[in-house]
């Protein structure tokens, strides 16, 4: 493509051109990175793992898994949201400030924000996207406001009822609330127009969409960060795994998600291609849901202590994953904000067996079933054999994935051993909450002294304060040895030659490529 | 002859309403769909708000209810992972697995038909033995096995054809050949066996006595009368590659009905798996019905019999 750069033929200017240069010039002053951009030019394909839903386009529809967020970091913005090096970035919202008593948000919105068709991003959108907003956390979300208030168009005041200190967490990271759609246009073309044409104030604008099969985005030059440089992009679904890395190989995609095991090894092998592991924020552990049980082994602290130091995570993760899991000892994303990191996991079989000798069970014992989503058996399979290796012996219960969550979340397992993991948004509360505290939707008993500091943190609105709460609960997680954290996964993925900037791990924990808008290709 | 049709479509709709009562309430008895659009550790207020956003929480005769109506209407519901009208998606993949099941069908009949009247001429021969064995690797060889070699060679190593997706007629060659290969095998086998049993016939042998040529004998006397069971075969297989073709559309990324259906089971999509098998369902029956009303028109002892 010729850029206007490049000058063409057409050397005379008439006066209306160069009225316009010289507006576009006072225009670039404010966004100096877009004035000097060259035009977007070219395609990038992606085979994409999972089918593409008509739902992720629509940011009010945001459930709580990370998938949409590779569509809606292309096709749509939020005020404040994740980006490479910041965990709560301005984006729509150039700056924000809370009132101290923690009951008033006031933002401004970023001028020369728009959106595709040309309109700019107001106050009206924001108030009407949070109130359109029905994804996960919405009754929350809900439930704290009060009202919000839109004095100017470049102005929201979000009034709650009550203190909320998660509520920036909630509206930038853990829900779609802060993702802005126009409101006129929505209104215009209803709810199932707008999924079918979505317009949104993202790097790359909507063309065509075969849900399941292919999403066709391109490049839109009025993103307020910088015009995008890669024109257009598609994203095909190509749910098998070695017909995706085919397609890489063959120049057919030029980046592939999700490529596991010995494909990645051969990924790896293939010159031309590269290897882009990406860190989850979604933890793998064991869990002893016996433990409150005095009458289990598993109720003494060395038991628990012995099957920490018996897991060769290091070992499992270069079998299973290229070594490319992150091992950080804890069922808390390091990603996530109020996290404290433990000391690091250790492998210790000789010290596992001597704890297990000193609590009594010098020649082991059958700890029962080991329970796990099918397809994490081959992790179970190594921990199982792990355990065995100092005493604990178990049996493999692999159960297909809805059925074991429905099992876990319903207390189903209370004896043996869990094999489980959680890639829900939120911080270290919120993860505390659900898996640790009493009550806690996946907790299957507690101490009352980790549930004596949860209200304590809830209430806290001064941040370093509630930092220290939530790292002592964390602390005392780690050393009652609740859980075996094993890591947080490797996600695997492969780009090809053509790809120079694939924006995959820019932005810690997200799995897939963002910024779109820094995506390039080599010339 | 009037009577004999109406009894014919009582008997379709009823059995498209118990299809539709079957697959309704076992669809439900494989899970809970809130746990696979949420992370393990969601709040139970989200679960709670996925089941009545879905309408999940309502009594199951409600829900069966509010289903037929709306099937009754033209609409199949929303799909719960899509989150697009299930009809519409129904249609747009139908047409690719019709496409992919014709060129796999006349692949197959092109390969099986010839290979199985080759070894039932040379029958006990080399030409026998070596359809036996052809017949017996498109039996037991895996189509996603054949499929993924067909990728490595004729994609990653050659370079002729494109690995995945649809779109141009090369796309539809390896998806065909995959899934042809195994409904070949079975077209061989059953063209061999019926070519045997009327090469063996009392017409034949009077054929070959008169002096007729053996090209006249096999052509023009056997095979017609010996492809008439590989013709009703070839029908129900050619049902069968539209609606479960699932391996095949999913290592060539082919968008058609199968992986459609498949990826309705494993999301738990239950509008999806409903209307999905409602429409297959509805697709065989009418084949049926059409069959049925052709055999009474052609055979007028079948309508009097009914």
């Amino acid at each position: 493509m010729e850029s206007p750069a490049s000058g063409g033929t057409n050397t005379k200017l008439t006066r209306r051109e160069v009225l316009a240069a010289a507006a576009a010039a006072s225009l670039a002053a404010g966004a100096p990175r877009a004035a000097f951009a060259a035009a977007p030019a070219g395609q990038l394909t992606y085979g994409v793992h999972v089918s593409l839903a008509a739902g992720w386009l629509d940011p009010a529809e945001t459930q709580g898994i990370i998938t949409p967020f590779m569509v809606l970091y292309a096709l749509h913005d939020a005020m404040v949201k994740p980006m490479p090096g910041k965990a709560e970035a301005p984006c729509l919202a150039e700056s924000w400030s809370s009132s101290a008593d923690g009951l008033t948000h006031d933002f401004v919105i970023r001028k020369g924000a728009k959106f595709h068709n040309g309109e700019p991003v107001t106050a009206e959108d924001v108030k009407f996207s949070y109130e359109r907003y029905r994804g996960t956390s919405h009754e929350l979300m809900k439930e704290n406001l009060g009202s919000i208030e839109t004095p100017d168009p470049q102005h929201v005041r979000f009034k709650l009822k009550k203190a909320w200190p998660d509520f920036l967490n909630f509206y930038s990271n853990a829900s779609g609330a802060g993702w802005i759609v126009p409101k006129k246009y929505v209104e215009k073309v209803g709810e199932d127009g707008f999924k079918q044409a979505p317009i949104g104030a993202g790097p790359y604008k909507f063309v065509s969409f075969n849900p399941g099969v292919e999403l066709v985005l391109e490049a839109f030059e009025g993103y307020w960060r910088k015009p995008p440089s890669v024109k257009r992009l598609v994203m095909k679904v190509i749910p098998d795994e070695a017909t995706r890395l085919a397609a890489l190989t063959r120049g057919e995609v030029d980046l592939a998600y999700s490529i596991r095991g010995e494909l990645a090894e051969e990924l790896q092998k293939t010159p031309g291609l590269t290897l882009k592991p990406v860190v989850l924020q979604a933890p793998n552990w064991l869990y002893f849901p016996e433990q409150w049980d005095p009458k289990s082994p598993w109720h003494d602290l060395r038991v628990r202590q012995a099957a920490n130091l018996a897991i060769d995570r290091e070992g499992m993760s270069q079998a299973l994953f290229l070594g490319y899991c992150k091992i950080t000892n804890s069922i808390v994303p390091y990603t996530f904000d109020l996290f404290w990191q433990p000391p690091a996991a250790v492998y210790d079989p000789a010290k596992a067996k001597k704890l297990m000798a000193e609590a009594g069970f010098a020649n082991g014992f059958d700890a029962g079933m080991l329970y796990c989503d099918s397809s994490y058996s081959n992790m179970a399979e190594i921990a199982l054999n792990n355990l065995g290796e100092v005493g604990i012996r178990a049996k493999l219960e692999p159960i297909e994935r809805a059925g074991f969550y429905a099992g876990y979340s319903n207390k189903k397992y209370t004896k043996g051993i869990i094999q489980g993991a959680s890639g829900a948004f939120g911080n270290a509360a919120t993860r505390l909450a659900a898996f640790v505290v009493k009550g806690g939707a996946f907790a299957y008993g507690n101490y009352p002294e980790i549930d004596a500091l949860y209200p304590q943190q809830a209430d806290e609105l001064d941040h370093d304060k509630r930092a220290s709460i939530l790292g002592k609960m964390q602390q005392l997680v780690h050393e009652k040895a609740i859980y075996a954290p094993i890591w947080q996964l490797g996600f695997l993925n492969g780009v090809g030659p053509r790809v120079g900037e694939s924006s995959f791990d820019r932005i810690p924990g997200f799995a897939y490529t963002a910024p779109f808008e820094d995506l390039t290709i080599k010339s | 002859m009037k009577q004999y049709i109406v009894r014919r479509i009582g008997y379709c709709l009823l059995s498209l309403f118990l299809l539709s009562l079957t697959i309704f309430f076992f669809v439900r008895v494989t899970g809970d769909p809130a746990t696979l659009l949420v992370e393990p550790g969601a709040s139970p207020d989200d679960i709670a708000a996925i089941h009545h956003q879905f309408g999940l929480d309502r009594p199951l005769l409600v829900q069966y209810g509010l289903f037929m109506a709306s099937v009754l209407t033209g609409d199949l519901g929303q799909s719960f992972y899509y989150r697009t009208s299930v009809f519409e998606l129904y249609w747009s993949r139908l047409p690719y697995s019709v496409m992919l099941a014709t060129a796999a069908m006349a692949f197959s009949l092109l390969l099986g038909i010839p290979s199985g009247i080759l070894a039932a001429v040379r029958v006990g021969r080399f030409w026998d033995s070596a359809g036996k064995v052809f017949a017996l690797l498109g039996l037991s060889l895996p189509s996603f096995w054949v499929g993924l070699v067909l990728i490595l060679v004729f994609s990653v190593y050659l370079g002729w054809l494109p690995s995945s997706g649809s779109g141009t007629p090369l796309h539809l060659i390896m998806p065909a050949f995959a899934l042809g290969w195994y409904f070949a095998a079975s077209h061989m086998r059953l063209t061999r066996s019926s070519m045997l049993e009327v090469l063996g016939s009392e017409y034949v042998k009077l054929a070959r006595l008169k002096g007729l040529p053996q090209a006249l004998v096999i052509g023009k006397h056997a095979f017609k009368n010996a492809l008439i069971p590989v013709l009703t075969l070839a029908g129900i297989n050619f049902v069968i590659m539209i609606s479960v073709a699932v391996v095949v559309e999913t290592v060539f990324a082919w968008p058609g009905v199968g992986r459609l259906l498949y990826e309705g089971v494993a999301f738990r999509d239950f509008p999806v798996v409903q209307g999905t098998v409602l429409m297959l369902g509805a697709m065989t029956v009418t084949v049926n019905l059409i069959v049925d009303i052709l055999y009474a028109v052609i055979d007028p002892r079948i309508r009097l019999a009914s």
